[in-house]
């Protein structure tokens, strides 16, 4: 027992370990200035992503609810919050929380009726309804169409987008250590055995539709807020689809995994500029040979711990058979 | 009344189309009763517990528990009035640690809101501990504490049955439904389950309602035992009642030609 743990390379704490000391990193670089603009922009998808990603795997890898329409609650918090901003005037932060509030009730408002749906039968409908929002922002007067809402203001900060990403995060994990994300891994695993043991599924359910969808919508109120202009272009289907890429990439349940395929796959195209015109077979070639090696995912249902840092530099020691 | 009953069924019925799975049904459960409930395959003993734990409605008829509907409820408020189930088709959280599965079913006994574990409060910390210390307690109970981080679907068959039982008391039950729960396993694995059953009423105060085909078990433990036979109750009385039954024969051995 005790030569098989010094023989294992604790990696999980390693990667947490790097993974800590890349946020100093960056955040040292950030505050003395001396990032370049480049970089800061994609600094700031990758927060967006973030929290796009550790909120759909809410919906998608914990409770179980095969979702493909993050981008249209996306959608509803990048307009919503940037009209407000134009019209209203109000700070940032009312903002981006109306959007997120929209976003959630249409989570809800839709969540009801198709939660009944299973696998499948459920990711078409959330299918639809995302293409529902799409193209009535393509047809109403007060979000001018297809050419898409100009003149937001640009107050979103990367320092915003890192708090709002920390907070995201923070919400999620003490959600799963509590009962009541035991409650939504219980629904996925077994609806039937879930009700027997006293949960309330439907509830539970709609829980996780609306706080998925509220994330994403106060995600889509950054990204309006960074970019300073929206289309509906911006929440296509592919757009869905793509944060469902980095989900399912990093193993569906995981947050930390969540965290770390959404920070590759958002710098992997930009890293691959050098190869013109290959860049996206490269990066789609890579992402089928993660899929035939793990299949579950970078991290499939673990998660990183500050722990297993620890256990570094104690030398390893033996795991407490609570824990 | 000297004893009122615990559980009292009147004339339910399950229709599922042209078919009737179970007619006109009635019958009660004292408390601390352990009572079994036989009948050849497909006599409708799963739709029995299925309605009593709301996963189907009754067409017709009302289940009463303490003298309060209970029929027409969702099946996890009938689960916090306390009646408890296993599965026949064992149904545990597979991908989760054995824990979890007990944790998950405390939830109804001692939930806190949301609110509290986002901001870790001293309630949050004092609820999960209880669950924590609820959890090791049954899992000793039902020698599971050497598996406590196992995944569930690693457990063998005999150790994920009784997770299922352990599963279904953490809910803090009254009546404890259980659904073929020797199943499967060999004469000596039957006889510990006999033993435990018997132990987990005496320590819980449980009324135990049990379907099962293994007789000896059946015949050892239960005080009285319903026949089912095509949805309609063709026997109810004491093991040695049941045993010299006519019909109960004819329904198992068919008619002598």
């Amino acid at each position: 027992m005790a030569q098989q743990s010094k023989e294992k390379i604790n990696w999980d704490g390693y990667l947490t370990l790097a993974g800590a000391i890349l946020l100093v990193l960056v955040n040292v670089l950030l505050i003395s200035g001396k990032m370049p603009a480049y970089y800061r922009g994609i600094l700031g998808f990758v927060g967006i992503n973030i929290i796009l990603a550790v909120s759909l795997n809410l919906i998608n890898g914990i409770t179980g609810q095969f979702s493909l329409g993050h981008a249209g609650f996306m959608a509803i918090g990048a307009y919503v919050s940037a009209l407000i901003s134009i019209h209203l005037k109000w700070p940032l932060y009312l903002a981006l929380i109306c959007g997120g509030l929209a976003a959630a009730f249409l989570g809800i408002v839709i969540g009801l009726p198709t939660l009944r749906l299973k696998g499948d039968y459920l990711a078409i409908a959330t299918l639809g309804m995302g293409e529902i929002i799409r193209v009535v922002l393509l047809n109403l007067d007060i979000t001018k169409g297809a050419r898409g809402l100009t003149g937001i203001p640009r107050t979103t900060s990367i320092y915003l987008v890192e708090l709002v990403a920390f907070i995201t995060i923070i919400f999620m994990v003490n959600l799963m250590r509590s009962t009541h994300g035991r409650a939504l891994l219980s629904i996925r695993e077994d609806e039937i055995a879930a009700e027997a043991m006293g949960i309330n599924v439907t509830y539970y359910k709609v829980f996780a539709f609306a706080a998925g969808a509220f994330f994403a919508g106060v995600a889509g109120g950054l990204f309006a807020h960074l970019m300073g202009y929206i289309a509906p272009k911006n929440f296509d289907f592919m757009r869905s689809i793509e944060i469902l890429v980095m989900v399912v990439l990093g193993g569906l349940g995981s947050i930390t995994g969540s965290v770390i395929a959404t920070i590759v796959l958002t710098i992997l195209p930009e890293a691959l500029r050098g190869f013109a015109e290959y860049r996206m077979v490269l990066y789609s070639a890579l992402l089928i040979v993660i899929m035939l090696f793990r299949p579950q995912g970078l991290m499939g249902t673990r998660e990183l711990q500050i722990e297993e840092v620890r256990k570094i530099f104690s030398g390893g020691g033996d795991k407490d058979a609570r824990d | 009344m000297p004893e009122t009953n615990l559980l009292e069924c009147q004339n339910l019925t399950m229709n599922f189309g042209g078919l009737t799975a179970v007619a006109n049904l009635s019958f009660y459960l004292k408390k601390q009763e352990l009572v079994g409930l036989i009948g050849p395959n497909g006599a409708g003993k799963t739709t029995v517990f299925n309605m009593l734990t709301g996963v189907y409605t009754p067409t017709e008829g009302t289940i009463s528990l303490n003298e309060e509907t209970i029929s027409g409820l969702s099946p996890n408020k009938i689960t916090q009035k306390g009646i408890a189930r296993t599965f026949q088709n064992i149904r545990l959280f597979n991908e989760l640690s054995v824990l979890d599965n007990i944790r998950i079913a405390f939830h109804g006994r001692c939930s806190y809101p949301l609110i509290h574990s986002l901001f870790l409060t001293p309630k949050f910390y004092r609820e999960e501990k209880a669950m924590e210390d609820g959890a090791y307690e049954l899992l000793s109970l039902l020698r599971l504490e050497h598996r406590l981080n196992d995944k569930a679907k690693n457990l063998s068959y005999g150790e994920m049955r009784r997770l299922e039982i352990a599963r279904a008391l953490a809910t803090g039950p009254k009546i404890l439904l259980l659904d073929e729960p020797a199943a499967g396993m060999n004469p000596q694995e039957t006889e510990e389950l006999t033993g435990l059953i018997a132990k987990i009423r005496e320590k819980f105060d449980l009324t135990i309602f049990l379907i099962e085909h293994d007789m000896s078990l059946v015949m050892k433990l239960c005080e009285r035992i319903m026949v089912l036979d095509y949805g309609i109750l063709i026997a109810n009385g004491s093991p040695e009642e049941i045993q010299k039954n006519k019909r109960v024969i004819e329904a198992y051995l068919g008619e002598e030609v």
